[in-house]
């Protein structure tokens, strides 16, 4: 009767299918998802028309007298990222964002495409703690010795959100630009190939935002608003990077860039947030 | 090869011992009955069982490999303080995520089957934080029995239910362990319950293992006792105080004698004292009170 106990041994690949199996039927049930999509779409649209709508408003200040005017964006692609520098409409910080000056930066170089990265956080670090929250975890981790595949499988749903989330981003924007009748000129030299690199590079860029998050949110198990507050700060400080690293004018070398990047600080922080749940208690 | 066995283990919490120098067998094809009192580290050794906690010492194995070996933990079955189910999907969503989780090949069909093995096939479609506590459970059982598990660890598995879940979860249970390969350690406070099902039973408190051993040596230690009604109780009671050293009154009303003797010495002695004896029975104490013996033995 003893010889009748035999355990299968799962290679690495099918563990990680069926995990990744779980993750991506919980994301695509998962309304939190479609929201931050939605939001995604719709959030370009609205900034666009509202911003286009006050072009030309003047508002004066009480105490100085000063008159600002309000422009708004000269180009669909504000959306995505600052002109070239060399474009006669980046040039003043006041006429970009179309709401004057704000110290120094501009409302379209902060409120854009980039916003999604700190989306994406949202719903890492929700994601994540729903495991613990719910118990599920539990289930998970008992029938998995290795928690490899999970943290895999976390930082892929991750990716995977954070890219449609671009992605909608890029169509809600193309959708306001052409509501408010916004140019879709290429000037400054750039090219579409520069915008496909633009985005490219900010796709790869996610997973360094969504391996911070998901080690985050390992760390922090089920305290979620522990976790999205840890993942805004942390978010926040790489936040200024994301313009620079991947500018409108983007070419091969920075999405080669954000590809290294991005496998470099998956695997590594990766790794860490293995040895976090190796090392600590998961209920 | 037994199912479980555990040697020296030990886990602190900073610096309070939760379990200590703890040892355990289950043996293959039983229904390990944990018993002990709130906090004496019964869901901290299944969680260390389960890998979900880790350990501070000793070692754990399960069918003879260690407790890290993926291949075991893969046939494992785990009901833990709670179902572990997402509250905003479906008890089908949720059973076909563990499915798929388990990667079980024809998930859709394996899941119906457990659903109607705890018979909640027809609550399928609720959503999970809709279900009632006892459903829940029931939700919980299934979740663990997905896969055709060989060890199941379940931790309180009958809170919440009613009787006719009782009687489900017993059915389980015996059919689970009925090939002799699969085991179940289940701990509950129900200790009447967990009686018509364990074969074998462990005692902890404090963190440590005070005793193991199966129904059987249960039923050779479990004192006998005459239980009678009479006339006049209070003096009955009084009568058989003079001539045994432990005479109790039980929660029903039956005068209890603990020590060895039998219905017609004590019916004699109490006709001999105008005592007309209207009832009396030879009974055994249950599990129940055998452990309340243990536990008033040990302070």
């Amino acid at each position: 009767m003893e010889g009748s106990v035999k355990f299968e041994i799962f290679g690495f690949g099918k563990r990680l299918k069926s995990m990744l199996k779980v993750d991506f039927r919980r994301m695509l049930k998962s309304r939190l998802f479609y929201i931050l999509i939605a939001c995604a779409l719709l959030v370009p649209i609205v900034m666009t028309v509202m911003l286009t709508m006050m072009d030309g408003q003047e508002s004066v200040n009480q105490q100085t007298g000063e008159v600002t005017i309000m422009e708004g964006p000269d180009s669909t692609w504000q959306s995505i990222g600052t002109l070239p520098s060399d474009e006669p409409a980046a040039t003043d910080a006041s006429a970009v964002g179309g709401m004057g000056a704000m110290g120094g930066m501009d409302v379209m170089s902060m409120c854009n495409i980039n916003m999604a990265f700190m989306g994406v956080a949202v719903f890492v670090c929700l994601f994540i703690s729903e495991d613990f929250r719910s118990g599920y975890a539990k289930n998970l981790f008992t029938v998995r010795a290795r928690k490899g595949e999970y943290v895999i499988s976390k930082t892929l749903v991750g990716f995977v959100c954070g890219a449609l989330m671009l992605i909608a981003y890029f169509i809600g924007a193309m959708l306001g630009g052409a509501i408010s009748s916004l140019s879709f000129e290429l000037v400054g030299g750039l090219t579409v190939g520069n915008i496909v690199m633009c985005m490219i590079a900010k796709i790869f860029l996610m997973f360094v935002f969504v391996s911070i998050f998901t080690l985050i949110s390992v760390a922090a198990k089920q305290k979620a608003w522990l976790s999205i507050c840890g993942s805004l700060g942390g978010g926040m400080l790489l936040f200024m990077m994301v313009s620079m690293i991947t500018p409108l004018n983007s070419t091969l070398i920075n999405v080669a860039l954000c590809l290294v990047g991005g496998l470099l600080f998956a695997l590594g922080l990766g790794a860490i947030s293995r040895v976090v749940l190796k090392k600590t208690s998961l209920v | 090869m037994n199912a479980v066995e555990i040697k020296n283990l030990s886990k602190n919490f900073g610096s309070k011992q939760a379990v200590c120098g703890l040892d355990m067998t289950v043996p293959m094809g039983s229904i390990y009955g944990f018993i002990g009192e709130n906090g004496s580290g019964k869901s901290t050794t299944e969680k260390m069982i389960c890998g979900l906690i880790p350990t501070s010492g000793g070692s754990i194995k399960l069918y003879g490999k260690d407790y890290t070996d993926e291949s075991v933990r893969a046939k494992m079955g785990v009901l833990i303080e709670s179902p572990g189910c997402f509250p905003g999907l479906t008890v089908f969503d949720n059973m076909m995520l563990q499915a798929a989780n388990l990667s079980i090949p024809d998930a859709e069909k394996e899941v119906i089957k457990v659903l109607k093995t705890v018979r909640m096939e027809g609550a399928a479609g609720n959503k999970y934080k809709n279900c009632s506590l006892g459903m829940k459970q029931r939700v919980g059982i299934a979740m663990a029995l997905l896969g055709n598990p060989t060890l199941l660890v379940l931790d309180e598995p009958l809170n919440g239910l009613d009787a006719d879940g009782m009687r489900i979860m017993r059915e389980v249970f015996c059919n689970v362990v009925k090939d002799g390969t699969r085991s179940i350690i289940v701990s509950s406070h129900l200790l009447g319950e967990l009686q018509k099902v364990a074969t074998h039973y462990g005692i902890i408190r404090h963190g440590k293992m005070i005793v193991e051993m199966t129904a059987d040596d249960l039923d050779a230690s479990c004192r006998t006792y005459v239980a009678l009604q009479a006339e006049e109780m209070n003096r009955t009671k009084m009568l058989l105080g003079y001539k045994y050293s432990r005479v109790e009154e039980d929660e029903a009303g039956y005068l209890r004698v603990y020590d060895l003797t039998t219905p017609e010495e004590i019916v004699t002695y109490l006709y001999e004292n105008s005592i007309c004896v209207t009832e009396i029975k030879t009974d055994k104490i249950g599990l129940e009170e055998y452990y309340i013996d243990l536990m008033k033995e040990g302070k």
